[in-house]
């Protein structure tokens, strides 16, 4: 059976590409598109990989990232910031809120969040 | 174009990146993570690396002048990793002390060593090393 990803992303629009990037490599994607919504899917019925957007209305990717590893139930669980926020201090935020990979929202980043996959074994090489 | 310069004895990966335009910001970053995965950095630590190195491709891009980024493993020692370096003829005669507050303030905390090599022409190098953790 494959592996669930939760999706946490505001844009209806990006969501429905990343699910696709995700799709086409055999994961199945579940999405919310809030902070709040995220915590709750995500604790209620824990996913093998979360994907993460930073810029998310009444909460956003560094304080959902922050709770995440805090909770016993979600902390091992694999977070992957993706997001438009690139510069330096963005990703030591993402990164110091306990994220496995911060990647920008660029060309390459379909190709980068594959990677990562493989890497951290939710996908095989 | 310029050749990598480094105080450390150089190893495989070697790339450059020519940077002429803003996207090529992008390529600088993808070829950063590409590097780091070689050396078997893990994904947040190419994270950090590659936002490193656009950083530093952006500081230089603003100045107008086309650049190359180099990317280099390096060797001391017993540790290995990953150099990212550019030529940046403009900070001859800027005190080296200014620079390094700077661009430690702004990327210090995305790599372990920032330098500034002077001769023949200023390079700004910035290092992180590969470790148990960040494997």
């Amino acid at each position: 059976m494959a592996l669930e990803v939760l999706l946490v992303e505001d844009s209806k629009t990006q969501a429905q590409q990343i699910k696709e990037t995700l799709e086409s490599v055999g994961l199945r994607v579940r999405i919310a598109y809030d902070g709040p919504d995220g915590l709750r899917e995500a604790i209620a019925n824990p996913p093998a990989l979360i994907v993460l957007d930073v810029k998310l209305p009444t909460m956003d990717g560094f304080q959902v990232c922050r709770r995440l590893k805090r909770n016993p139930a979600t902390q091992d669980i694999p977070v992957i910031m993706l997001t438009e926020k690139a510069g330096p201090k963005a990703t030591m935020s993402g990164l110091r809120a306990g994220a496995d990979d911060y990647i920008p929202k660029d060309i390459f980043a379909s190709e980068h969040l594959i990677d990562t996959l493989q890497e951290l074994g939710i996908l095989e090489d | 174009m310029s050749e990598a310069r480094s105080p450390y004895k150089m190893r495989p990966p070697v790339m450059q990146v020519r940077v002429e335009d803003s996207m090529d910001i992008m390529i600088v970053r993808d070829t950063t993570r590409r590097a780091a995965g070689l050396l078997g950095f893990s994904p947040a630590h190419r994270a950090q690396l590659a936002s490193a190195a656009a950083t530093l491709a952006e500081l230089v891009l603003k100045t107008g002048e086309a650049h190359t980024v180099h990317l280099n493993g390096v060797i001391d020692g017993a540790r290995t990793g990953l150099q990212i370096s550019s030529e940046t003829p403009w900070l001859a005669g800027v005190s080296a002390n200014n620079v390094l507050i700077a661009l430690k303030s702004k990327m210090g905390d995305l790599v372990d060593d920032i330098l500034l090599e002077r001769e023949p022409a200023p390079v700004i190098i910035m290092i992180m090393w590969l470790n148990e953790t960040r494997e």
